[in-house]
């Protein structure tokens, strides 16, 4: 995992009750036991750690779309964080 | 002992039920829990410390009754149901406490067997204000971009009550109660009419406060009523309140419910009075505090002289001071000079919406041991302050009923009367 990706990893997990250490970017969020309040500070942590604005609506539910699995994450973050530049 | 009937039938013709406390809980800055309050309260302990944990600036009154040794997520880890109850508003860690506190010595199971018969009344002055200045600061000075995304949940008044609710599984009557000084008195009242009226069997009731900080330190300099010295209820010295903050829940029980599952009754809450003055915002009348005391009582179906021992309101303000003395006169008579009126305020501050919930505490520990509860700093009387405050050291006193006052800015009353388990 690159630097983008362990940063996000290491957010992850401190937000997690019981923080796992085979966390990968295949790894589903709903496995990590991560609900709508979880999803609302990780959000907030990784905008202050990369200094962009994720777009998200808590309304949207069901299909999570950029947020099933950690890679999805990193992904958006690193787009983000390219536009930005 | 005079009982009336009349107290004791509801409106529609029912008989009213019996309310009893079976737990409490407290949290202040004399004590983390009960037997350490009611340790300090009897040593006559005082909490007022020097101002710290934010920063000072340019403050002037620089005392306050804090809480300042307090490891919340080593207090709060034990919380299965709330997972967010440590991230919460300091507030909401105090009513968690207190709350916890009262539910295990109560021995009731959790989550409650009956829920929907179970309610969560807890109260607050303010909510979370010491989170709203952290928010505040950070888009205003630090002009973040965001601010933390539990602030929303951290600030509300009622979050102190959802998080005890979740924890416990109440899923009964939910909400805060809001009128200043007297909302715990208001949230233990309301929930005694509930059991007592048959709306629910349990209810956990109280409330905690939570808001020194920078920006309210402020607001109450500017209303010029916080002493710079300390807390000196009735005391000729004093001059003005001090800070304090904390919470102080019951467990209240329908007396039936508590009996058959064979609970220790540590007090019956016999009488509930409330009004309000309808005058003024900080100038309290004597006709509303002694028209509230009149109501519990006659709630209580008591006469004056049936009382004991009085917690009052007691803030070392002069208006309150003098107020509550003539209030207490005209309602007891020639009886107000033997009894016993003192205000624990001296010793844990003025805890503002948590005040009655502690003193409540304070009160079921003062019939339970007989043991009066001194006010503390008080050598030499206001003229106009002549009533037995217990000064300075407590003392031993057989009690049956004893009554705590709630006077709030805006003139809301609220007082309470406990009568003993076994009365």
């Amino acid at each position: 995992m690159d630097e983008v990706a362990t940063k996000i990893v290491d957010i992850l997990k401190k937000h997690m009750k019981e923080p796992r250490d085979d966390i990968g970017l295949n790894t589903a969020l709903t496995d990590l036991k991560i609900e709508s309040l979880d999803l609302a500070m990780i959000v907030f942590d990784i905008e202050d750690s990369f200094g962009i604005e994720i777009p998200y609506n808590a309304n949207e539910t069901g299909d999570a779309g950029d947020f099933k699995t950690v890679g999805s994450v990193v992904e958006k973050v690193r787009g983000l964080s390219a536009a930005k530049a | 002992m005079t009982k009336s009937k009349s107290a004791k039938i509801n409106s529609n013709g029912t008989p009213k039920r019996r309310v009893v406390v079976t737990g409490m809980g407290a949290v202040t800055p004399i004590g983390l829990t009960v037997p350490d309050f009611w340790a300090s309260i009897k040593a006559g302990k005082c909490g007022v410390s020097e101002l710290g944990g934010f920063p000072i600036d340019d403050l002037k009154i620089l005392i306050a009754a804090q809480i300042k040794e307090l490891d919340h997520k080593a207090r709060l880890s034990h919380f299965k149901r709330d997972k967010f109850v440590t991230m919460a508003d300091r507030y909401s860690w105090f009513a968690a406490m207190a709350a916890d506190e009262a539910v295990k010595m109560s021995g009731l199971e959790v989550p409650f067997v009956d829920p929907y018969r179970t309610a969560c009344i807890i109260g607050s002055g303010a909510g979370g204000l010491v989170t709203t200045e952290i928010a505040y600061r950070d888009l205003f000075i630090l002009k973040k971009k965001a601010t933390h995304p539990l602030t929303l949940l951290r600030i509300i008044g009622s979050s102190g009550a959802a998080h005890v609710g979740i924890e416990f599984g109440v899923k009964g009557p939910t909400f805060a109660t809001c009128s200043a000084c007297s909302t715990a008195t208001h949230a233990i009242g309301l929930a005694k009419d509930y059991i007592a009226n048959g709306v629910v069997d349990v209810a956990i009731a109280g409330a905690s406060e939570s808001v020194i900080n920078y920006g309210t330190m402020r607001a109450w300099q500017a209303l010029h009523v916080l002493s710079p010295e300390g807390c000196f209820p009735f005391s000729k010295k004093r001059n003005g309140t001090v800070l304090g903050e904390g919470a102080g829940i019951l467990l209240l029980e329908e007396y039936e419910h508590a009996k058959a599952r064979g609970a220790t009754i540590l007090a019956e809450l016999t009488g509930y009075g409330m009004t309000s003055d309808s005058s003024d915002m900080v100038k309290p009348s004597v006709e509303g505090p002694r028209e509230a005391m009149r109501l519990a009582l006659e709630d209580a179906g008591l006469a004056p002289n049936d009382i004991g021992y009085l917690n009052a309101h007691g803030t070392a303000t002069m208006d309150n001071d003098r107020n509550e003395t003539k209030a207490i006169k005209e309602l007891f008579g020639d009886y107000a000079y033997k009894l016993p009126v003192s205000s624990t305020k001296s010793m844990h501050g003025h805890p503002l919406g948590a005040g009655g919930g502690i003193e409540a505490v304070a009160s079921i520990m003062a019939l339970r041991e007989g043991f009066l509860p001194p006010t503390i700093g008080l050598n030499d009387p206001d003229p106009e302050c002549d009533l037995d405050y217990v000064p300075n050291v407590g003392r031993a006193k057989k009690l049956a009923h004893v009554m705590s006052n709630s006077f709030a800015f805006g003139g809301l009353n609220a007082v309470l009367v406990f009568s003993e388990a076994d009365a």
